[in-house]
């Protein structure tokens, strides 16, 4: 499945399929695996198999999880790439607006001084 | 997605605005060379001492209170200006570009110069 650009429409979907807990556990479930299908996930969880293909559906839509088709099963595998991209953008722009507001602040203090 | 920043500066708003908005004062804290008419519509080009470069939009200018600025690569950045005990406060949201090929030209653009 492709995911699409990584716009920050795909970063949105990034953080809010993260966002439920249950998601999140099967991202670790997946990644725990290498790869995982609704049916061995559901072996191992309390849910139902459809719950647990409608998750993976989401977290696939999302960019976090690829899918292939495996016979009559849909296997997945984690792709690490979206966190990737969003942390490094966090990361980066942050600690420039640190840096600049440091600056600025510095200088209008001069300023105030005066 | 986002980022947000805060600082507080001894300085009035107006005194502020003017750090945000003329490009000498901006080539002080923000950028090494600043081209910008700080009214809604008008352009901004900011040069950084490794040759980087990015366009924007003034998307709204508020005089001493609100600054919204369209990056050419979709990215976004609000800053507002309030007024508080003992100078400015000053409030930054920056949103994440369009990433595609913008990801790595945004970390080396933003590499702050010393």
């Amino acid at each position: 499945m492709d995911a699409g650009p990584i716009g920050p429409d795909r970063i949105d979907r990034v953080f809010s399929a993260l966002g439920d807990p249950g998601r999140r556990s099967l991202v670790m479930a997946v990644a725990a695996r290498g790869s995982a299908t609704a049916t061995e996930l559901a072996a191992e969880l309390p849910v139902t198999r459809q719950a647990v293909a409608k998750q993976l559906l989401a977290l696939a839509d999302a960019g976090l999880l690829r899918a292939r088709r495996a016979g009559r099963e849909t296997r997945y595998e984690v792709t690490p790439e979206p966190l990737g991209d969003a942390v490094a953008w966090m990361v980066a722009v942050g600690a420039d607006w640190d840096d600049r507001l440091a600056r600025l602040g510095g200088l209008l203090r001069g300023t105030a001084a005066r | 997605m986002q980022i947000e920043r805060e600082i507080v500066v001894p300085a009035p708003p107006d005194e502020v605005w003017e750090a945000l908005t003329e490009p000498e004062r901006l080539e002080e804290w923000f950028a090494t060379e600043v081209e910008l008419d700080a009214t809604p519509g008008g352009e901004g080009v900011f040069r950084w001492g490794d040759g980087e470069e990015r366009r924007a939009v003034v998307r709204e200018a508020e005089p001493g209170e609100r600054l919204v600025l369209d990056w050419e690569d979709d990215g976004e950045v609000v800053l507002e200006l309030e007024e508080v005990d003992g100078g400015t406060r000053v409030h930054v949201v920056e949103t994440a570009p369009d990433f595609g090929t913008a990801l790595e030209l945004h970390a080396l653009a933003w590499t702050p110069v010393r």
